[in-house]
Order: C-alpha cells, then sequence, then structure tokens
C-alpha cells in the first residue's frame, strides 16, 4: 500500500449578510467534508451537523475503492436517515407540515486500489470539488442545480448560469426526500487517481458563487500551505460580499511524486519550447 | 460487365474509382473531397459506405453508392428522385431511393445495364443530354449509367471541328466550373469528349486542389482537439498573470478583519458566530434579474430575502420546474407570473406543499430532474444491485484481463466521473511510456438497447485516438464519445503498445 501524506486547511465565515453559519466542515484524513445546510436557523445547520458527524466516522480508516464508496454511501443514508427523522420529531413538537432540514454535501476520501491511492469525491447538491493541478483549475463535481440542468440542457450558457435568477435553486440534497418537489439525496461519484490532484478544493456555494473560477485558481496558486490558501478563500469570498455563509478546505497531496504529468500539457510546453515562445 | 461509366453534367457529385462509385448531393461539398481521396485510393464498397456515413447518416439528404469490382453488383440509395433502372438477368427494375428513411440497398448478379437518375438542382439550367465517358476521377453530374451510354454524335463532332480552341462555349462547362478537381482521366478515354472538361479544368483552374480542402478542416480539428486539454489553462495561466496586482488586497484584508479563527482539525459547526450589523437593511444579493433565455422562469423582480436580524423569513420567489430532459419546453413564456412562492406542476404532479426550503435564506431545494433511484422508499432497504451479465472479456496485451460486467475505464492514469454508488465502474491503469496514451483513454460498458448483450467501445476524447479493428472490417478510428458495438475478435489499439483483444467472456 502506498503511503500518502496529505496536507491540509480549512475555513469557514458566517459572511456579512447571514445570521448563522450553517455550513459545517470536517478535515480529518482520510475523509474530507462540507455541508451547506438549508432552511434556516435549527435545520441548515442540524442538517449540515448531521451529515458532518456520520461523516466523520470515516475518520482514521483504510478503505478500498469498493468498501470506501459502500461507506460513504451508508453515512449518507445514515445521515438522511436522521433528517427524516429529525422532521418528524419537529412536526411532531409542533412544527410545520413542511418542515424540511436539508444539507448539501461534499466529500474527499482517500481509498487504495490496486492501481494506488485515489480519491473517491462525491456530492449532492451544489457545493462543488475543484481539483488544482499544475496550475490548472477544474471544476470536478457537476452542481445538483436547476442552472447546471439548464446548461446540461443547452439553454443557457454556464456564464449565464452564474448570473441566472434561479441559480440558488439546488436539485438534490440530503433530507430532500421530504422536500418540496422531491429532491433526490443521491450522490454523484467521482474517482481520481491522487496523482492526477495535488490539490483539492472543497467549498461551499457561498465561495463559488461569490469568487469566481480566475480568482480561486489565482488564490490556489499564490498560497502554498492549504491553511493559507482556504484562509485566502473564504476572505475572497466575504471581501466579494459575503452574501452567504463560506467554507473552503484545502487538501494538498504531498510526499507522492508526480511523476505523469498530462502529456498534451508536456506536449504543447515543448512545442512553444521550438516555437521560441517560451525560453 | 464495363467498369467504365458515362454522366451526363449536373449538380450532384460523383466519384468514380476502380472499386465503387459513388454520388453525392451538392450540398455535401465539404465530404466529396475526403470521400474522393477515399475512393481513388482503391477502397472498396463497405469502406466507402463506412468514410460516407462517418459523420451521420442523417445530415446527407441523398446519396448513391455503388460497387464497381468483381461479383454482384452492390448499390445504395438514399433521397427522393433518386432512381436507378437496373438491367439484371434480362429483367429490368426500378429502385426509387426515396421508398426508405435510411436507404434502399440492393444486391444484383449478371447486371448488364444500370442507369442512375439524379434531382435536378437548385440552380441547374437545362442540362445538356450529352453523355461523357469516364472511368475514374470527380465530375459533376446529373445522371450516370454503366455501361457507357455510346458518345453522342455532336459533341464529338464538337471537338473534332474546335478541339480545345473555345472550351468555355461548351454547354457542359457550367458544371465543372465550380473549383473541384479535374477528372482523373484513364487513357482509354483520352480521346472522348471528356477530355473538354478535363483541359478545360486544368487551364482554368490549375491549382484548386490548394485551396483549404476539408481534409485540412480535419487536420486543423484533429489539432484543436488535441490542444483541447490545454484550453482551460491556458486561460487561467494567462490570467494569472494579468491579476495579481490587484488580487492581495482582495484576498488578504479581509482576512485581518475575519471574526473568526479558521477552524482547526476536525469539524465544527459555528452558530454562534454574531452576525455583522445589517449593511443599509436591502437586500444586498439581489442577484441580476435578466432572465435570459429562460422562459419557463416568470420575471419576478428583485426577489424578496429574509430581513436581516428578523425571525421571519420570506417565501423565495416562485419559480417553475423545467420540463424534463428530451420532453420539448411547453411554451408558455407569457403565462402571467405566478404569485411569490407558488409552483407550477409539471406533468400532472401535484403541486408541493409549500414554497422551496430555503438554504441560507439563499439556495431554496427544488425538483429539477426525476427523483434519482438511490433514494429509497423504506429508508433502511438495501438497494438493490443493478443486474449485469459479463458481456465481454478484454485481454490486455500487458497481461490483464478484465470482465466487462460494468463500465471499465482504460488509461494511464483513468478517472472516473459521475458514478452512482452502485454503479462503480473499474479503473484499468496501462503503462504508456510515450505517453501517447490519455489519462482517460477509452471505456468499455455493456451496451442498452440495440447494444444489450454486447460490449460498446467509447473513445473518452483521448489526445492520440483510439483504433479499433473488428472481424471482418477495415481498421476504424473511434469518434470520440461515440459508442461502438464490439464483437468478440475485436481489437482496441491504444498506441504506446497497448491493444485490448475482446473475447466472450
Amino acid at each position: 500500500m502506498n503511503r500518502v501524506e496529505l496536507h491540509h486547511g480549512a475555513a469557514t465565515d458566517v459572511g456579512l449578510v447571514r445570521e448563522v453559519n450553517e455550513d459545517a466542515f470536517l478535515a480529518d484524513p482520510p475523509v474530507f467534508v462540507v455541508a451547506d445546510g438549508m432552511g434556516g436557523h435549527d435545520r441548515g445547520d442540524i442538517a449540515s451537523a448531521y451529515a458532518v458527524e456520520e461523516l466523520a466516522r470515516l475518520a482514521h480508516g483504510d478503505y478500498g475503492l469498493e468498501e470506501g464508496t459502500a461507506a460513504v454511501d451508508a453515512a449518507l443514508q445514515a445521515a438522511q436517515d436522521r433528517l427524516l427523522a429529525y422532521d418528524e420529531e419537529q412536526r411532531a413538537a409542533g412544527a410545520a407540515d413542511s418542515f424540511a432540514a436539508g444539507t448539501t454535501v461534499v466529500l474527499a476520501l482517500l481509498v487504495q486500489s490496486p492501481d494506488g491511492p485515489h480519491w473517491l469525491l462525491a456530492n449532492v447538491g451544489d457545493s462543488r470539488i475543484y481539483r488544482f493541478t499544475e496550475g490548472e483549475l477544474e471544476q470536478v463535481s457537476v452542481d445538483h442545480s436547476l442552472v447546471q440542468e439548464l446548461v446540461d440542457s443547452g439553454r443557457i450558457t454556464p456564464d449565464a448560469a452564474a448570473v441566472h435568477p434561479s441559480r440558488n435553486v439546488v436539485t438534490r440534497a440530503l433530507g430532500g426526500a421530504a422536500m418540496p418537489g422531491a429532491v433526490s439525496g443521491a450522490a454523484d461519484y467521482y474517482l481520481l487517481p491522487l496523482a492526477a490532484a495535488e490539490r483539492l478544493l472543497l467549498c461551499s456555494d457561498g465561495v463559488s458563487g461569490m469568487v469566481d473560477d480566475v480568482t480561486i485558481a489565482s488564490t490556489l496558486a499564490r498560497y502554498d500551505d492549504p491553511r493559507d490558501a482556504a484562509d485566502a478563500l473564504v476572505a475572497a469570498a466575504v471581501a466579494a460580499g459575503g452574501h452567504d455563509n463560506a467554507t473552503a478546505v484545502v487538501v494538498d497531496v504531498v510526499g507522492l511524486a508526480n511523476e505523469d504529468p498530462y502529456d498534451s500539457h508536456a506536449q504543447r510546453l515543448s512545442l512553444e519550447q521550438k516555437l521560441g515562445a517560451l525560453p | 460487365m464495363s467498369d467504365a461509366w458515362s454522366y451526363r453534367s449536373g449538380a450532384w457529385f460523383a466519384v468514380f474509382g476502380t472499386e465503387a462509385a459513388i454520388v453525392l448531393p451538392e450540398t455535401q461539398k465539404d465530404q466529396v473531397v475526403g470521400l474522393w481521396a477515399l475512393v481513388d485510393g482503391g477502397a472498396g464498397f463497405d469502406e466507402v459506405l463506412d468514410g460516407l456515413l462517418a459523420s451521420g447518416l442523417s445530415r446527407i439528404p441523398g446519396f448513391v453508392l455503388v460497387s464497381n469490382g468483381e461479383g454482384p453488383t452492390r448499390f445504395l440509395l438514399r433521397g427522393t428522385g433518386v432512381v436507378a433502372t437496373v438491367t439484371a438477368a434480362g429483367e429490368t427494375v426500378t429502385v426509387d431511393g426515396g421508398a426508405s428513411h435510411t436507404w434502399v440497398e440492393r444486391s444484383l448478379d449478371d447486371v448488364t445495364a444500370l442507369s442512375i437518375g439524379l434531382p435536378a438542382g437548385e440552380h441547374e439550367t437545362g442540362a445538356a443530354d450529352v453523355d461523357f465517358p469516364i472511368v475514374t476521377g470527380l465530375v459533376r453530374v446529373g445522371r450516370i449509367d454503366r455501361p457507357a451510354a455510346a458518345p453522342v454524335a455532336e459533341p464529338a463532332a464538337d471537338m473534332v471541328a474546335e478541339p480545345v480552341a473555345e472550351p468555355a462555349e461548351e454547354p457542359v462547362m457550367e458544371p465543372v466550373m465550380e473549383p473541384v478537381m479535374e477528372p482523373v482521366m484513364e487513357p482509354p478515354a483520352a480521346e472522348m469528349a471528356p477530355m473538354v472538361g478535363g483541359a478545360h479544368l486544368a487551364a482554368e483552374e490549375p491549382a484548386p486542389l490548394d485551396e483549404p480542402s476539408p481534409l485540412d478542416d480535419r487536420a486543423s480539428a484533429v489539432t484543436e482537439a488535441a490542444y483541447l486539454d490545454d484550453g482551460p489553462a491556458t486561460e487561467v495561466m494567462e490570467t494569472l498573470d494579468e491579476t495579481p496586482a490587484e488580487e492581495p488586497e482582495s484576498a488578504e484584508e479581509p482576512l485581518a478583519e475575519a471574526p473568526q479563527e479558521p477552524a482547526p482539525d476536525g469539524w465544527v459547526t459555528p452558530w454562534d458566530s454574531p452576525a455583522p450589523p445589517p449593511v443599509g437593511g436591502d437586500a444586498p444579493t439581489t442577484p441580476p434579474v435578466e432572465s435570459l433565455d429562460e422562459p419557463a422562469t416568470p420575471a419576478v423582480p428583485a426577489p424578496a430575502f429574509p430581513p436581516l436580524g428578523g425571525a421571519t423569513e420570506v417565501a423565495p420567489p416562485g419559480w417553475v420546474p423545467p420540463p424534463p430532459p428530451g420532453v420539448p419546453a411547453p411554451e408558455a413564456p407569457d403565462a402571467p407570473p405566478l404569485p411569490i412562492g407558488s409552483w407550477e406542476p409539471v406533468g400532472g404532479v401535484a403541486p408541493p406543499p409549500g414554497p422551496g426550503v430555503e438554504h441560507d435564506g439563499f439556495t431554496v431545494a427544488g425538483a429539477g430532474e426525476p427523483p434519482a433511484p438511490l433514494v429509497q422508499p423504506v429508508p433502511g432497504t438495501p438497494a438493490a444491485p443493478p443486474v449485469t451479465q459479463p458481456v465481454a472479456k478484454l485481454l490486455v496485451s500487458d497481461g490483464q484481463s478484465i470482465i466487462v460486467d460494468r463500465a471499465v475505464l482504460i488509461g494511464r492514469a483513468p478517472e472516473a466521473r459521475r458514478f452512482t454508488s452502485t454503479e462503480q465502474p473499474v479503473l484499468v491503469t496501462v503503462p504508456s511510456r510515450l505517453h501517447e496514451i490519455s489519462s482517460t483513454h477509452v471505456e468499455v460498458r455493456p451496451g442498452t438497447g440495440a447494444d444489450l448483450g454486447t460490449a460498446v467501445v467509447t473513445d473518452m476524447g483521448s489526445t492520440n485516438g483510439t483504433v479499433l479493428v473488428q472481424p471482418g472490417l477495415g481498421p476504424e478510428d473511434l469518434k470520440p464519445g461515440i459508442a461502438v458495438q464490439l464483437i468478440p475478435g475485436a481489437t482496441i489499439n491504444l498506441g504506446d503498445g497497448i491493444t485490448i483483444q475482446v473475447t466472450r467472456p
């Protein structure tokens, strides 16, 4: 089994507008989580806390690829069950029939496969996972949101999505089964070889919605220390208006030699060198 | 029968080769050059058909493909007005290419005469009823015949009278004026009328081949594709160079004022941080009301957000769930805006009990897609595993052997995207010393629909492409993202010496 060393940092901020921070996060190798609660005080913060608590059970374990996926699935299901039970409890205690706590979740779990260590990534809702490798920022997760569906169906452009009036509508969330419109809590999974993700960013939409990808990339590039990078990203989101709770978890893979850079990247550099564009 | 053809001028393109002849309408000009290269290179009937259909059948309104070599005469017809009159074994039949949605195919022995008529083009003036013999080459035609129709006396006389003096006067020149390429004339036809076309073209358009041809386009498309991976990188890196001057302030200044210390390891749910005093009291988060082109969203004035510091929450603006993908959107852009907090059911679904649930008072949850099967109706019930039979076995040339009963991703460092916990993919890493193999090069998975029970392979947008050789067929370059059914015995070549044999499971 490959030994992998991870460095990580995390930051959260209530923002300039919200009263309560309903985001929750976890950074405890080999699992990293950001959850963004929905539903106001006593709903969102409870929901995101439940999700993080359940996923925290994965900490300090060793997982193969399949058992990792099963463990994450079980943890998300456990959080879902607890949320539905919580809703019942609240309704029994006199809350409205429509009472429903919910949360989005993104997570990264280090798993081992015969081909080496991998990141098992998962998302429910519109919190995001980015990878930052060799100076390139790439959004890995695909938002479960109305605007993402409009983008996927070709009805609006990704640029238009960033300012679309309905960009705040998520189509999946934990606890979503009890929500209007029956949003589902199913997670999408992603599997990346560790070498293909030097740095991971998990963030709530309070970061990705306030700060554009270019700024995220430049911020991730500027700070070598993941703790500084997480702080700077959250600070940038607050500086940009802080409309929402902002949370960022940054994880660096260190102690894993990256001997496998992108071939196209290498080819292009060598071409540019040949043409004299680079010294 | 003789391989010699004759044609009458018209709007269609005809390419005559030693093994096959193909006719395409004038709208398919971009394809003609590529196909000419194929046909002229001696490609057979099937190979030309593959080349023709590579870009999809639907965009080709009509075509004719005829085998030219040994054996029975095979021909395919597509398009209204594309009519073949065939005399085989003494009987004459007429076949109409408009009779089928796809194409009409016939294979006949002992064909003694074949005549294919084509509908006139839009701008075609009265076509001359003059038959020109041709063996191989590319010409514009309105009708083709095999064996070659007897040369009409008149043009021959013309030719004799004024050899090459005034070729521009020839009525047949009109279609040939198009800067295509000169027909390649074989010696037997040299003294015949087509020589006019050839000579004329050579004189008037000496270098039509220098024009950017579809082949060049294709080459540049390949180059572009090769750079696609780098696109985002370039953008990001370029911008990086430009932005730093301004960035540090916005990024670092608030850091000092941040009300909270960065959390240590372990999770926290900070709910005790006081909200800063409201700024202005108005909703500062008002998103642009630009509705762009999403017709289903009623024009809502600035959405009301929860009053800061107040206990009451205001329902979010109403929105209309989008129609399910694939179903044409009901065109109701003029419908009156829904009242705040109301829902419009889609597909007869009863309206949900209340407004969307708030998400920090900002994001709402709403249905945008059918609930995924993962959500179990009864919590706690284990999800039924998907029933998949092994459909193929892959033998990789580095010694690995993989059963295909789920998606298999193969590459130098393969990644899997957007899968669910019940359909986990298999990642297969193959060595690539020369980096010819992309990180995620191909996917092989059990087919669905018409491909059920077999495996299908898809190139995942690899830099250097994938070559598939199926038993009985020539090598085929996989198109990125297009799944191709695999036959046992097929070989998938990833480059860098890595090939994958497909066998029965």
